[in-house]
């Protein structure tokens, strides 16, 4: 289209500008929510951090408490605790879906969808539904005590719920779907002659899948690791309804001083902006380690 | 070849014990909505009067129609708003391209309690009372993304030479929208859609921080009814929903294809 | 010496007979060629010798060692891939050195060796770039280089210059060759490219439907058909059936049909012991032919025809012509050398004569089916083309 003349096609320029100003109107919409609605309330987040608490309410007094709490390490502990678990689900997620995503990406094209939406059913149900069905199965006089104890081989009800063991279960369980799906989409695209190659080359199946089906699933782990760890790290709801009440996760934590009397907003910001920083670096942290892994692009 | 047997056998056993360690609590659940017991206990005869009292419930049904109110308004908006973003985002040369995509990708990367408190703090910035409004608000905020997206990835598979055979045929602009492009990116749009309006059911946390005292969406409900104690009508509950998704997951088997493309 | 011997080799995937019942022996240090289009088995073989498959009844052995059901790492066989098969994630020294880091070779003696196979395959300079950095004759090289640092007595090569555009292609032959002199190791090569094989084989083995059909020296294949599917699938060949009229020293007259009610009579050489009355076919190169307008002066050794010229295919290097005599069309190869002929260029419906030496003719015991009669054959060609236009390798 672009004529050969060696000056500026104007038509040609005013039909970029008229595109561009069309992608505008059309994300405009778009632009404007995000803006009002995530953008604005991170501001909002950031001014009341500044700010006084009030037992109902707050007080638009300047005040640096929250930040000083923050620093002196009252909430060290809230945040070793989810760090921990979530480090933990995502250890043993990954440990899971490698293997359920090799699986299926290595099963019949046509099973493979099958297989996906097995995975997917449990994803689709309601959380809270999924986090109240493990109450029933782990609850002091629930199913797995009944049936233990019908088979003798306890005397005395477990006490499962309300300890960290249950906490990492649900979450396993919740957010195992996170990581098979990435898993699955890297492991799928993997050229299995590769394999062959590795194999006519002298490495045997271990050696293969160490130096080369693992290598080339590292974008499938790091997403997963991600989608896995970050909301573990934020959760609210399992640790709410299976957690220890006497050790408080950071969602906890941030939830009750928003909702709970006396409220302290500027506390819960603080502590959401923290939580904030953590998670970009944690973010930009992964991001560069994953340029370092690629680094051979140029 | 022996060892590479070993391994997928190895495999299928770890994909068994993951299949059951998904579906074991679900099982349970939907058997104990027949129990006739009034707390978490073993099995003590079958029953349906859980069901019937879920139907009595004026409670449950007032935050089954609040949740589906919800969910219709913000998949239809956020759907919309998605097709929209997606069709601008096409022109790669959009001067607020990059702008725009790092908005629509950071709500994904941050814990969702963050978007809750935000938000929570915005409306009492705003002194705007918490209700349904709030929570459409809130809803429609956190599926965005996810609709542009899915839609998006549609429209990037999409065969440019189909409109260019459109245009060689005669059809004008507008004609070459809506009997090509929108056609070609209706499974990409039920899929948004989808995952909008099960995104919006499913919420828990954002519903909690924004809807204020007599704005009860199911989520909200289940979670009150499990604290204070009374948890038979749950099961039943929870039962009929789990239905629902299999139902919507085998009516959209059909465009299955879409849907993992997400 | 080292020869390899497949002794009643099968396989078949779920009720489809990929090979069915091949036994050869490929000679150590030979450049052997599997040629047949795709679906002919001829990559299943190739991936049984590599260990990829087990096959289902026969066996393969190298020298005395019998390794049909060794796995693929315990083989001294090393394949190149058709794309390659080179690892994305790492360096092309990496790759080269790949097999010997399995091995646990001494650091030094890696560097050693990858140096000397990347000066084999002149890419020293670029070691440490990655596979989707450079070019597809490249990434060739890499491959071979990365094959051959593990001292295999056999190098598989499946379709190596499919993916390579066609001037590349042949200089890559011509290095292939020089790397197998080099080396002196058995290649065992695949493909469907008629011209690879013949240029690049000590022997060809033609395959069919699971089968050799023929094997042998390449001018041997060419020249000296057995089949009429080999005839037909190496080169461009016309067919006519005939039946056996005399048989006389070493030449056989055949009488043919010319599909007009008229007949002619062929003279030819043959391979075997053609009866009279036999209904055969005879094979005859296109190349082999003369035309001209103007009459032959009669000789015993020389067949002549007259004929219709009814197309003309300027190709560059020779003009193609279709004559028509009778219903049968024949195909005439026409070089433009004009110390032979000192006339004008022949022109459409112009009367010509063919004529061609009697051991130009090769008869073939087969007869060519009913619906595959021979003007079918000589001018559509279908089967030919429908071969030609297959992507290559597609098995």
């Amino acid at each position: 289209m672009n004529k050969q003349h060696g000056y500026l096609n104007l038509s040609e320029q005013k039909q970029q500008k008229k595109l561009n100003l069309q992608s505008w109107i059309l994300t405009a919409p778009a632009m404007l929510w995000l803006t009002f609605f995530f953008l604005v309330p991170y501001l909002i987040v950031i001014i009341y951090s500044f700010l006084t608490p009030d037992i109902y309410d707050i007080r638009f007094e300047f005040s640096l408490e929250s930040y000083r709490q923050i620093f002196s390490g009252t909430y060290l502990r809230p945040f070793l605790i989810s760090f921990r678990m979530a480090f933990l689900t995502t250890i043993l997620c990954l440990l899971l879906a490698y293997p359920v995503a090799y699986f299926i990406a290595r099963s019949k094209e046509k099973t493979r969808n099958t297989l996906l939406v097995f995975i997917i059913i449990p994803f689709w149900t309601n959380l809270i539904i999924r986090i109240f069905s493990w109450r029933i199965f782990l609850a002091t006089n629930g199913v797995l005590n009944d049936i233990l104890m019908q088979f003798g081989l306890i005397s005395a009800p477990l006490q499962i719920m309300r300890t960290d063991l249950a906490v990492g279960l649900v979450m396993v369980y919740v957010y195992l779907p996170y990581m098979i799906l990435p898993l699955y989409s890297v492991i799928e695209k993997i050229d299995f002659t590769l394999l062959n190659a590795a194999m006519d080359l002298g490495a045997n199946e271990v050696k293969a899948f160490f130096r080369v089906t693992l290598p080339l699933s590292v974008t499938g782990i790091f997403a997963g690791s991600i989608l896995v760890f970050i909301p573990a790290l934020g959760a609210y709801l399992i640790t709410q309804l299976v957690g220890n009440q006497k050790s408080l996760y950071i969602g906890q934590v941030i939830t009750y001083k928003i909702k709970n009397i006396p409220r302290n907003w500027p506390m819960a910001s603080a502590l959401s902006l923290t939580l904030l920083l953590i998670v970009t670096l944690l973010l930009v942290g992964a991001y560069l380690l994953w340029l370092h892994n690629k680094k051979r692009k140029f | 070849m022996r060892a590479a047997k070993l391994y997928k056998s190895m495999n299928l056993s770890i994909f068994t014990l993951v299949m059951i360690f998904l579906y074991i609590p679900i099982l349970i659940l939907i058997i104990f909505s027949f129990n006739d017991a009034k707390i978490i206990v073993g099995w003590r005869g079958f029953t349906l009067k859980y069901y019937a009292q879920l139907f009595q419930n004026e409670t449950i049904k007032q935050a089954f129609w609040n949740t589906m109110l919800i969910a219709g308004l913000s998949t239809l908006i956020s759907t919309a708003i998605g097709i929209l973003t997606a069709l601008g985002l096409e022109n790669k040369s959009f001067s607020g391209r990059r702008g725009l995509m790092a908005l629509i990708y950071t709500p994904l990367v941050i814990p969702d309690i963050l978007m809750g408190v935000s938000l929570a703090l915005l409306f009492n910035f705003t002194r705007v009372n918490t209700g349904m409004i709030t929570v459409l608000i809130a809803h429609i905020t956190f599926c965005i993304s996810y609709t542009i997206i899915v839609v998006q990835s549609r429209l990037e598979g999409f065969d440019y030479s189909l409109v260019e055979a459109a245009m060689d045929l005669g059809a004008k602009p507008s004609a070459i929208f809506w009997k090509i492009k929108f056609p070609l990116m209706m499974p990409g749009i039920i899929a948004a859609a989808l995952l909008a309006f099960t995104l919006s059911i499913d919420d828990f946390i954002i519903t909690f921080f924004t809807s204020g005292r007599g704005f009860d969406t199911l989520p909200i409900y289940v979670e009150g009814t499990i604290r204070r104690g009374t948890i038979t009508t749950i099961n039943s509950l929870s039962t009929l929903m789990i239905g629902a998704t299999l139902l919507l997951v085998v009516l959209t088997k059909r465009i299955r294809g879409s849907l993992f493309n997400l | 010496m080292e020869d390899i011997r497949i002794e009643h080799l099968s396989k078949d995937f779920g009720g489809f007979t990929a090979v069915d019942d091949v036994s050869l022996e490929i000679r150590s240090g030979e450049l052997f060629s599997f040629l047949g289009p795709s679906g002919c088995g001829k990559t299943t073989l190739l991936r049984m010798i590599a260990g990829f498959e087990i096959p289902k009844t026969g066996r393969i052995l190298i020298g005395n060692q019998d390794i049909t059901e060794l796995p693929p790492y315990q083989r001294q066989v090393n394949t190149i891939f058709q794309n390659y098969s080179l690892f994305p994630h790492m360096t092309l020294f990496d790759n080269v050195a790949f097999g010997l880091r399995i091995k646990r070779t001494a650091k030094m003696e890696i560097i050693e060796k990858v140096r000397y196979m990347l000066s084999l395959v002149k890419m020293e300079d670029q070691s440490s770039k990655y596979p989707d950095q450079i070019s597809g004759g490249q990434k060739q090289r890499i491959a071979i280089a990365r094959a051959l640092i593990n001292d295999p007595k056999v190098l598989l090569l499946d379709e190596p210059l499919a993916a390579l555009d066609l001037k590349l292609r042949q200089h890559m032959l011509i290095e292939l060759m020089n790397i197998h002199d080099a080396v002196g190791i058995t290649f065992i090569y695949v493909t469907h490219d008629q011209g690879e094989a013949m240029s690049i084989s000590d022997r060809v083995a033609v395959m069919s439907r699971g089968q050799i059909i023929q094997q042998g020296p390449p001018d041997d294949i060419y020249e000296r058909p057995t089949s009429i599917f080999s005839a037909y699938f190496i080169g461009e060949t016309n067919l006519i059936s005939g039946e056996v009229t005399g048989i006389e020293d070493e030449y056989v007259q055949v009488k043919c049909d010319n599909g007009a009610g008229e007949f002619f009579e062929i003279d030819s050489t043959f391979h075997f012991h053609p009866n009279i009355g036999q209904k055969l076919t005879l094979s005859l190169r296109p190349e082999k032919i003369a035309v001209s307008r103007f009459k032959p002066r009669h000789q015993d050794d020389i067949n002549i025809l007259r004929g219709v010229i009814e197309d003309i295919l300027y190709l560059g290097s020779h003009t193609q012509y279709i004559v028509r005599v009778g219903k049968l069309k024949f195909r005439v190869f026409s070089q433009h050398k004009r110390v032979y002929f000192d006339e004008k260029a022949l022109d459409w419906e112009e009367s010509v004569w063919l004529f061609w030496h009697d051991t130009d003719t090769w008869l073939i015991a087969e007869e060519v089916d009913e619906n595959g009669r021979n003007q079918d054959f000589s001018t559509e060609a279908p089967y030919h083309r429908a071969l030609k236009r297959s992507s290559p390798g597609s098995e």
